[in-house]
């Protein structure tokens, strides 16, 4: 059974020394109480969950998987009491609106949670997961009518929610939609059409199930311009003692679920909608704007799933290497008594494992600080604060989705390397990491999207508008700090990257002018090379904290960290190199083969 | 016979119009017209029309003095001042009884060999002469201006059989030269060119989109990129001229016309348009037209009329496939299958058939029908070179699958083209199936001559250097609106490395809409957000040199600019040892705009060209205040005429009033100064410094205060400021070139840093509109 301790030290110092979360966020309007005792006490209670209840589910949840039966999905053992607790403890409606039932905490605070549950337990995370989509898009562009009913069930986890674009002929590309809605006389749309791999389209965890369906009116223009958002219940609300409870069934229903590779304890359904009634939400032909403010967070949430699993098979790994013993340290035996050194002495094993802890650390801070930029970006009182905050979640998002479960996945890996034969083996929960990791490459856009997303959109965004909230800032890092003696090692790698990301920044925007093939041949190699100095650039910050607090650290914590730091700038960064050359080779080598000749 | 004096008869619109530009060339004109009952002077309507001429947008001076020239009379009391005009113009109403009374009131006191020409646009030549005896038919025929005047290019000339050649030649002449007309002879057939032509193109193109049900925004979108026909669109261009124009132009031509001409045959009175009318929906003079600015809301909303109802509702983009698909590909937009392309054969089968049947009947040439519609009705290509475009076998092949006419002249073009290139020269087909080489007037040098038959000497992506004979090299800049990017000014400074050693001189010129519009500012935009500073301070730096070397040459460099030369493109005219300028030359250190300042010497410039003004008071302030004025509220010239004013131009640089003579012009300045050409020596200053600042500060405190600067203003003001007082200077010192050099760039780095700025330029990258903040 694998381990998972939250890391919760490594939260706090990273909120509260690195970020300065209190003074960004505690003054922010309606936040005033998330002072860091209150974010302590639920970063506590939240760790506490997660451990005791989401992890001892996780590995036999894998084991037993979703079953279907007629139209009904049953999620595996424990997971119904788990939701109810979860539910009921009040963790669904964290960062709702108060007035729909939540209890409208800082979103950043949502990011530190969602990491600790995808630690531990993934697949149950999906379902929560999917339910905050739903309660972000309906609202941000529902009307009235409609978030006063759906929200508070949402909120309270009383009803769970899904999203519905993927169909048979269409994944990446939403254009191709077939599902119809024909307008009726009441208002209502009425839905048909099949969904494929639906997370979360049918399961026994709540009374109701509410869809958003991306579907096509008969007026519509072809293609992307012509969808349309719907909300679609599986049981009609009924109105009963002055609130709502589940009605009659609506036409939609659920034909199979997917036997896949990992995540088998989220339910990955085909939905089948026959006249299923529906209400628009937005305008109509306008859904691919509502849909995208869900992705947006989706995507944030789906980094954060990356980051939890580097984070739990870290941990897993870094056990069983100070565990298991085989071999000698080269530079002579460390245990002469035993029969041999624990591996974690190997250098091999010790790359291994630093590999994943530098990414994962790292990455930790990028995403709070990502949280807290929307957090600014909903409750600033300066509107220009707000954009800039604004802006730099933009730009950050595809980079956060597809770097971060990159390293999910790697990390993942490395945790099997490190256990050898026995990663394995089922039973030890390490390869279970891999096969739930390797979907979240895939979902909310694959991240070869998200890089086309990065280059193609966010880049010329504005005139790199957009790409200023991340350059200046950490230039303006740099500015300060590299003159300081300490921070120089610390500075110099990262300028060198960051001066080189400059470089690559502009060759590839004049060049996307010219002809786009040429940027999207780098897109990828871009991401991860803009992704490698966001997470450089967060050491660096971490460094600098460290530096600042220098002294008091009996458990060694701050000076793990500049180990961290500096095996990040010398053993991580300097990827950055190879990716620089790559992205100059420009579209040829990829290009010049005929597609026959594949 | 030389034109040095001119009357113009009739003082409304187009009179007043033709008056005004007359004045601009510098020629004293007399303007009259009746003397209205009870008015207090008897030149009431010639004074009102000169006083709205000095109101009106855009202005019809090239300078507000130029109204000086223009002399109010009246009909009555002045007809002796006509006796010492060389060229009398008459612009009254479109009235055969009217026109009459006035040639036979003036006939008396005209002298001997003065021209006399009506500006009529819908009445024939032959009709004007009916009963006139021979001596006043030999100095009468047609002279068709535009409207406005000043703008549109297009002159046609009708004469007739009687016309003397001599004084045909002396006023065409001037109109070309004086006035920079495009000068094209007509024949005596009803709308001459381009009102027949243009006049039914309307007609189809209105027809076409209410028969196939395309929407206002629609029409535009696919007439406007796509066909460039106009690139407003129909409805944009009718909004710009006056829908009440449409029936006015339609009732004289269906007056004059065969009923089987098509013009005839097609035309349909529209009860939308009428309603219009009538309700004073006549465009943009009146309550909007088929577009309109709606502000009831607080905000101006965009609306559209809606072609079948009428109603106003808010404008939506086109979401049309065809004008998508058709963007680059004329065939491909006429054959793509939604309404959008169905109209676009339309039209253009139409339009293409129509003029293809007129030639020779209206004119010898089709190259004159297609200058005419350019210049005209600002067509980005005429009827014959669309044609060429959709390939006249392709069009004639599908007129005559669909059973309709093939005009004679698309048959006989064959599988050719109307215009193709020869030995490197630009030929046309004729009407008796020859191809003919276009010829250019004397004193017309067109670069777009030059470019068809050689190769340039020097290119890259963003500029070339030509050879342009006898010894002169030509600069031309060819990016997008030819914004001046790192490549312009890498070639630059090699081209000047070359002229040095086999040229006796350069003359910076191209033949696009505008001379430069300035830095590439999407670039720096987007080199300021990556934070790329050393790299934008190399670019300002390297543009510095390129100033530099170019104002300290051992050859004359002419700059000779036409339509914008605004920043960067400024800057190249401040540096040059002389200047021709196109008479619509509109010029500005426009930077403070986007929230920086003139980067490449134009502060520096500005301040020499001020203290060098023999005129200036004393003491080291006024120039420093001139130029500060001048830079921090980012004035524009709005002709060459007015950047004289500025001290952009230099009493002794030239001003060409006909744009396809600027280059022959700015080649023979440039000539004629290399001839023992000395360059300039470099001027030491001596600059105020803080004391100076202080002053220029309080200033725009003063502004401020009265909510005149914006708070970026100030901070952009206080830098140019910085920069035109010296910096760290006081009057005793001398200030060098170098270190004002130093001091632009310095003050641009700390501007381009700024958030404001920035938000800035995105602002003017988006909406062309300068952000207030
Ligand atoms: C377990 C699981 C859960 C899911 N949950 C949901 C859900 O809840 N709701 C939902 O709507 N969907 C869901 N999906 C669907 C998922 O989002 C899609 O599978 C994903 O978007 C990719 O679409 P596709 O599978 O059709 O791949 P395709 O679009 O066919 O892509 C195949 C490959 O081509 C690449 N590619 C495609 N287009 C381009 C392009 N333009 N440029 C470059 N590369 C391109 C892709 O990156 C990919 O590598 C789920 C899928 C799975 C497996």
């Amino acid at each position: 059974m694998p381990v998972y301790t939250a890391p919760l030290d490594d939260m706090r110092f990273v909120l509260n020394d690195v970020l300065g979360y209190e003074s960004a966020v505690a003054g922010l309007e309606g936040y005033g109480e998330a002072t860091p005792d209150l974010v302590d006490a639920i970063l506590d209670e939240a760790a506490k969950f997660c451990e005791n209840e989401l992890l001892p589910l996780n590995l036999p949840g894998d084991a037993e998987g979703c079953t279907y039966e007629n139209g009904v999905v049953h999620t595996p053992e424990g997971f119904k009491e788990a939701y109810t607790l979860y539910a009921e403890g009040g963790w669904m409606g964290l960062t709702c609106d108060p007035e729909y039932g939540g209890q409208g905490l800082p979103k950043s605070i949502g990011f530190a949670i969602e990491e600790m549950i995808c630690s531990a337990n993934m697949a149950f995370g999906m379902y929560p997961g999917l339910s905050h989509g739903a309660y972000n898009a309906i609202e941000k562009w529902a009307g009235d009518g409609l978030k006063d009913l759906y929200l508070p069930k949402l909120a309270s986890g009383a009803w769970a929610g899904t999203m519905c674009l993927t169909e048979p002929q269409c994944g990446t590309d939403l254009g191709l939609i077939r599902t119809k809605a024909v307008p009726q006389a009441d208002g209502s749309h009425a839905i048909t059409g099949t969904k494929i791999f639906i997370s979360a389209g049918e399961h026994d965890l709540t009374g109701n199930i509410v869809h958003l369906v991306l579907a096509r009116l008969p007026d519509a223009p072809p293609g992307i311009r012509g969808i349309s958002l719907f909300v679609v219940p599986k049981f009609l609300p009924k109105a009963e003692n002055g609130g709502w409870t589940a009605g009659a069934r609506n036409g939609v229903r659920c034909g199979a679920i997917e036997h896949k590779m990992g995540i088998r304890a989220s339910a990955t359904c085909v939905m089948n909608f026959d006249d299923a009634a529906g209400w628009l939400v937005g305008a109509p032909h306008k859904g691919m704007r509502a849909m995208f403010s869900m992705m947006n967070a989706a995507r944030l949430g789906v980094g954060m799933q990356g980051l939890g699993l580097a984070e739990v098979a870290h941990q897993n790994a870094v056990a069983y290497a100070k565990d298991r013993a085989q071999g000698r340290a080269l530079s002579g035996a460390k245990y002469p008594d035993a029969p041999a050194d624990p591996i974690i002495v190997h250098p091999d094993v010790r790359r291994m494992l630093l590999r994943q802890r530098a990414m994962t650390e790292g990455a930790r801070a990028l995403a709070y600080w990502t949280g807290m930029q929307i957090d600014i970006a909903e409750r600033h009182e300066d509107e220009a604060v707000r954009r800039a905050a604004e802006d730099f979640v933009a730009v950050i998002t595809p980079v956060v989705k597809a770097l971060f479960t990159d390293h999910g996945f790697e990390a993942a890996n490395l945790a099997v390397q490190t256990y050898g034969g026995h990663g394995y083996i089922h039973e030890h929960g390490i390869e279970q990491f891999v096969r739930d990791a390797r979907i979240t490459q895939l979902y909310e856009g694959t991240n070869g999207i998200q890089a086309l997303d990065l280059i193609g959109r966010k880049m010329p965004e504005g005139g790199g508008r957009l790409l200023r909230r991340f350059f200046h800032p950490v230039q303006e890092f740099l500015f300060a700090h590299s003159a300081d003696p300490q921070m120089k090692e610390f500075c110099r790698p990262l300028m060198a990257a960051f001066g080189q990301l400059q470089q690559v920044t502009l060759l590839l925007a004049q060049k996307g002018l010219a002809d786009p093939e040429e940027s999207a041949a780098a897109a990828s190699e871009y991401l991860r090379f803009f992704g490698l100095v966001a997470v450089g650039w967060m050491w660096a910050r971490i460094a600098k904290a460290v530096l600042e607090k220098a002294g008091d650290d009996p458990a060694g914590f701050h000076a793990a960290k500049l180990d961290v730091a500096r095996f990040y700038m010398k053993k991580v960064l300097p990827e950055t190199a190879s990716l620089g050359l790559s992205i100059q080779a420009g579209k040829k080598p990829l290009m010049a083969m005929a597609d026959s000749a594949f | 016979m030389d034109i040095r004096k001119v009357a113009v008869i009739g003082s409304g619109m187009m009179g007043s119009g033709i008056a005004a530009q007359v004045a601009n060339a510098g020629v004293p004109v007399v303007l009259m017209d009746i003397v209205p009952e009870g008015a207090e002077s008897r030149n009431a309507l010639a004074e009102g029309a000169v006083a709205r001429l000095l109101k009106q947008d855009p202005a019809p001076f090239m300078h507000k003095h130029n109204a000086r020239l223009v002399e109010p009379a009246n009909l009555e009391d002045d007809l002796e001042k006509l006796g010492d005009c060389d060229w009398i113009v008459e612009a009254v109403l479109e009235d055969l009884a009217v026109k009459y009374t006035v040639y036979h009131k003036i006939n008396l006191f005209i002298k001997p060999g003065a021209a006399v020409t009506s500006n009529t646009s819908t009445i024939p030549l032959a009709k004007l002469l009916d009963g006139m005896d021979d001596a006043f038919a030999a100095r009468f025929f047609i002279t068709h201006f535009f409207n406005p005047p000043r703008y549109l290019r297009l002159l046609e000339i009708v004469s007739g059989p009687r016309t003397d050649p001599e004084t045909l030649g002396a006023v065409s002449r001037f109109c070309d030269v004086r006035l920079g007309k495009t000068v094209i002879a007509c024949n005596d057939t009803p709308g001459f060119l381009a009102n027949r032509i243009g006049g039914y193109w309307i007609q189809t193109a209105i027809n076409g989109a209410m028969d196939l049900g395309l929407t206002v925004e629609e029409a535009d979108a696919v007439g406007g990129r796509p066909m460039g026909v106009p690139r407003t669109g129909i409805f944009g261009l009718m909004d710009l001229v006056g829908i009440d124009l449409m029936p006015q132009v339609a009732a004289s031509m269906i007056a004059s016309l065969p009923a089987d001409d098509p013009y005839v045959r097609d035309f349909r009175e529209h009860d939308l348009v009428r309603r219009m009318i009538e309700t004073g929906h006549t465009g943009r003079k009146g309550k909007g037209g088929f577009y309109r600015l709606n502000r009831e809301s607080g905000e101006k909303v965009k609306e559209s009329i809606d072609l079948a109802t009428g109603d106003y509702a808010p404008s939506r983009r086109s979401e049309l496939e065809s004008a998508r698909a058709g963007a680059k590909d004329l065939r491909a937009l006429t054959e793509h299958p939604d309404r959008g392309g169905q109209w676009a054969w339309r039209v253009l089968s139409n339009v293409i058939g129509y003029s293809a049947a007129l030639v020779p009947e209206i004119a010898d040439s089709v190259a004159d029908v297609d200058a005419a519609m350019r210049l005209g009705y600002a067509w980005k290509r005429g009827p014959f070179e669309l044609a060429d475009r959709l390939g006249p076998a392709y069009v004639a092949g599908r007129l005559r699958d669909e059973g309709r006419d093939v005009p004679a002249l698309l048959d006989r073009v064959g599988d050719g083209t109307f215009y193709r290139v020869a030995d490197g020269r630009l030929q046309v087909f004729g009407a008796d199936g020859v191809y003919r080489p276009v010829e250019r007037p004397d004193g017309v040098l067109l670069l777009e001559d030059i470019k068809r038959a050689a190769e340039p000497i020097e290119r890259n992506g963003s500029a070339s250097l030509w050879d342009i004979g006898d010894g002169v090299a030509c600069f031309e800049v060819h990016t997008r609106m030819n914004a001046l990017d790192p490549d312009v000014v890498t070639l630059l400074q090699k081209s000047l490395k070359l002229v040095e050693k086999e040229f006796k001189a350069l003359v910076l010129y191209n033949e696009g809409a505008n001379f430069s519009v300035g830095a590439n500012l999407g670039l720096a935009l987007f080199a300021a957000n990556v934070g790329v500073w050393p790299m934008i301070e190399g670019m300002l730096e390297n543009g510095q040199k390129a100033m530099k070397a170019m104002k300290y040459a051992a050859f004359p460099v002419v700059a000779a600019p036409s339509g914008m030369a605004l920043g960067g493109g400024c800057e190249l005219l401040l540096h040059a040892a002389a200047v021709q300028a196109h008479a619509e030359t509109y010029a500005g250190l426009v930077e403070a705009g986007v929230g920086v300042l003139p980067g490449w010497g134009g502060c520096k410039e500005m301040l020499v060209r001020h203290t060098l003004d023999e005129k200036r008071p004393n003491g080291p302030l006024p120039p420093v205040a001139k130029a500060f004025e001048q830079i921090s509220m980012a004035a524009v010239a709005k002709s060459a005429q007015e950047a004289r004013d500025m001290h952009i131009l230099r009493e002794s640089d030239g001003i060409t009033m006909n744009r396809d003579r600027l280059l022959y012009e700015a080649k023979r300045k440039a000539l004629s100064l290399s001839d023992g050409y000395e360059k300039p020596e470099a001027v030491d200053l001596n600059l105020p410094g803080a004391n100076g600042k202080a002053a220029l500060d309080l200033a725009v405190e003063g502004f401020a205060l009265q909510g005149l600067a914006l708070p970026h203003d100030r901070v952009v003001a206080g830098e140019i400021a910085t920069v035109l007082t010296g910096g760290d200077t006081d009057v005793t010192e001398t200030v060098s070139e170098d270190r004002l050099f130093a001091l632009e760039r310095q003050s641009f780095m700390t501007l381009l840093k700024t958030e404001p700025t920035l938000a800035r330029i995105e602002h003017m990258l988006d909406t062309g509109k300068p952000l207030r903040n």
